[in-house]
């Protein structure tokens, strides 16, 4: 199968999930996925409109020198996480193009999406979708674990920090091993931002209802924090309105009302802490700059900062584990904080194809 | 009318005095707590600019705002000054500058409270020495709480010929159990352990725990009772256990208490049976705040409520990294 082959087959599965009446968007929106069902189209949309032949080229481009054909290992291994679709369909795609069989452990917390992709790429190219085995087993597993990592040429893991370094510890030592451990994310905004500004945050806010490593927990604002803040929260109401918070489970719950009324109480005697919430907005404004982390589900922290040098101290507790750093205006003060990623506010969840995922190539360390 | 801090006090003091397996009307206990409420709605800045806020009138004893246990670690929540305090209780497993901090004017109400609690919960039968394993500390309520009830700290359990009681945190009796120790006691002996829902993260489920105990210290599950108290009440609760004669883990509501569950995604009560975080109203925290809301999961059950540890997978997880 020429890597050419292999990208149109991937192409012509994405289109499917995007094009009108697509069954697999059906049955994505009606599965327990969690999400609300407007998140899930989103977030089909997020996920499949990036893998585009143009994408794919200049992935190969970046990567693999100019090769045309490309070979991989024998067989990866592929420990999903979390129930963000994007990393865990990239991963199959990538095996996919490096002519890889790939064994894929489906994540305790997505059995929706890798599934229904698999079979939307089976009705386009069953020969290519025969290179994808998928397994489900208990994250304590140990046994089902060593199996498949006894068989793996390559690893690739997205978990916690726990879960990469105990996988690692069990690949065999001549297997290709790529870790991508838990990580978070925030903006920094500069004076003068614009009112619209707001909205973009919302949105990265908002979005895999704060789920991803590249959900912002907090905004540093160099001015107006406050107004920022204010924006903020009326932008994340009016996304809820288009795109609701899904289902969530006690102790998430529990987590949000926990942190809102601790604020809350303390907003009405502090004048520098302020709380503006609603059904699927929580937006504290805190005067205080040390990083704060979110418990998730669209609460967010806005705080008063215009210093890099600040910032810097404040995150320091988080090197090495910063994916993205959404700033505007778009210049290069925030390179020095050791972010993986740093974009324009507004697309912090849109990482490109071909962009490297924590700092690491996709394909080039497992290129045969 | 606002009643004064001694004829307050001395209302609560005969709902008290009624004893813990009492009732109380809810007319009764309502007129009493809105008293309270008046009154620490006037001596209580930060709670009186939180009530403001809310901007909610207080027509029943349902009403009155509550506080969020993180307040005590944040504010001075006091209706008197805290110059005054006979006692000041911290909250454990922070640094001193960021615990919560309950200061008392007078333990008249919690001494009064807590002793025959725990008598009715313990000693059904017949009283025994109290054995606690917990070291004094000027600023530990559950220290005081066992000198108020008669308990001695003994630093190391040893053999003993008659029944005891013993009284340990969940924490520390792990602890000890990892160590190996192993001491049968007498039959009749009975043990309360406490904590292990504070953090939301307990060392080891509740079952699991008692089973230790019967195990290691020959103490049948009969005889094992839990108590849920807080740095931040002046009341305790405990399973029933040892009242029904049967393992429970329903704990009861004494007269001078009121514990509500709060769906946590509406704000209001939670329908009977719906899990959701204790809300507590405790008319012995006559010189804080009457209404706490605490950070715990429960459920209101036919007599009383229980409490739910955490529930296995339920934290959000993505590939987001949140800190405990």
């Amino acid at each position: 199968m020429t890597t050419s082959h292999v990208i149109h087959s991937l192409v012509a599965a994405a289109a499917q999930w995007l094009a009108p009446h697509s069954p697999w968007r059906a049955r994505a929106v009606a599965a327990d996925t969690g999400f609300s069902p407007a998140m899930v189209e989103e977030i089909i949309r997020r996920t499949f409109a990036p893998l585009t032949v143009a994408a794919f080229e200049q992935l190969l481009a970046r990567e693999a020198g100019g090769r045309q054909e490309l070979r991989g290992p024998k067989l990866i291994a592929h420990f999903l996480a979390g129930n963000i679709p994007a990393p865990a369909i990239n991963s199959i795609c990538f095996g996919l193009l490096l002519q890889s069989h790939n064994v894929v452990k489906l994540s305790g917390r997505d059995r929706v999406f890798p599934a229904l992709f698999v079979e939307s790429l089976r009705a386009v190219d069953a020969a290519l979708a025969a290179h994808v085995e998928l397994q489900d087993w208990r994250r304590d597993d140990r046994t089902a674990a060593r199996a498949l990592l006894a068989r793996a040429d390559a690893v690739i893991v997205y978990g916690t920090d726990e879960t990469v370094a105990t996988l690692r510890q069990l690949a065999r030592p001549d297997a290709t091993f790529l870790g991508y451990g838990h990580k978070l994310s925030f903006g920094i905004v500069g004076g003068g931002w614009p009112a619209d500004l707001a909205v973009s945050a919302a949105e990265d806010v908002c979005v895999y209802d704060q789920h991803g490593c590249m959900s912002p927990h907090v905004f540093y604002v160099g001015e107006r924090a406050r107004e920022f803040a204010a924006r903020l929260a009326a932008a994340m109401a009016e996304y809820q309105q288009r795109i609701p918070l899904g289902r969530l489970s006690l102790e998430a719950a529990a987590a949000i009302a926990r942190l809102r009324g601790a604020y809350e109480f303390r907003a009405a005697f502090d004048p520098t802490v302020a709380v503006w919430s609603g059904p699927g907005h929580v937006v504290i404004f805190e005067q205080d700059t040390t990083f704060a982390t979110s418990c998730l589900n669209r609460v967010v922290f806005v705080k008063p900062s215009g210093q890099i040098a600040e910032i810097a101290a404040a995150v320091r507790p988080w090197a090495g584990r910063i994916s993205t750093i959404g700033l505007w205006p778009l210049d290069g003060r925030a390179d020095a904080l050791g972010a993986h990623r740093v974009c324009a506010i507004g697309q912090m969840q849109r990482p490109q194809l071909w962009e490297p995922h924590d700092g690491q190539p996709n394909l080039a360390a497992l290129l045969r | 009318m606002n009643k004064t801090v001694d004829q307050l006090t001395s209302e609560i003091l005969a709902l008290i005095a009624r004893g813990p397996l009492a009732s109380s009307s809810d007319a009764e206990f309502d007129a009493l707590a809105r008293a309270i409420f008046l009154f620490q709605y006037a001596h209580n800045a930060p709670y009186r600019a939180y009530c403001d806020r809310l901007q909610r009138p207080v027509h029943h004893w349902r009403d009155i705002p509550a506080v969020p246990t993180s307040a005590f670690k944040d504010f001075t929540l006091t209706c008197f000054p805290p110059a005054q305090a006979v006692a000041e209780f911290h909250t454990s497993g922070t640094t001193r500058a960021q615990c919560g901090k309950h200061y008392f004017a007078t333990l008249a109400l919690y001494d009064a409270s807590c002793r025959p609690n725990f008598f009715a919960h313990l000693f059904p039968d017949q009283p025994l020495p109290i054995w606690s394993l917990v070291p004094p500390s000027p600023h530990s309520s559950l220290a005081h709480m066992i000198t108020a009830i008669g308990g001695s700290f003994v630093p190391q359990l040893e053999a003993v010929h008659t029944p005891v009681c013993i009284v340990a945190t969940a924490f520390h009796l792990v602890k000890l159990f990892d160590q190996g120790f192993r001491l049968p006691l007498p039959a009749g002996s009975r043990v309360m352990e406490t904590g292990g829902y504070k953090g939301r993260s307990r060392e080891i489920p509740k079952r699991e725990l008692y089973h230790l105990i019967t195990e290691r210290l020959g103490v049948p599950p009969t005889h094992i009772v839990n108590e849920y108290g807080m740095t931040e009440l002046s009341t305790q609760f405990y399973d029933e256990t040892m009242l029904i004669g049967r393992p429970s883990d329903l704990k009861r509501v004494p007269p001078w208490a009121r514990v509500l569950i709060i769906d946590p995604q509406t704000s209001q009560e939670a329908p009977p049976g719906q899990p959701g975080l204790i809300r507590i109203v405790d008319l012995a925290n006559l010189g804080s705040v009457v209404c706490v809301q605490t950070d715990d999961l429960g459920v209101a059950r036919p007599g009383g409520f229980e409490i739910l540890g955490r529930a296995p997978g339920a934290e959000v997880r993505g590939c987001s990294l949140v800190a405990e």
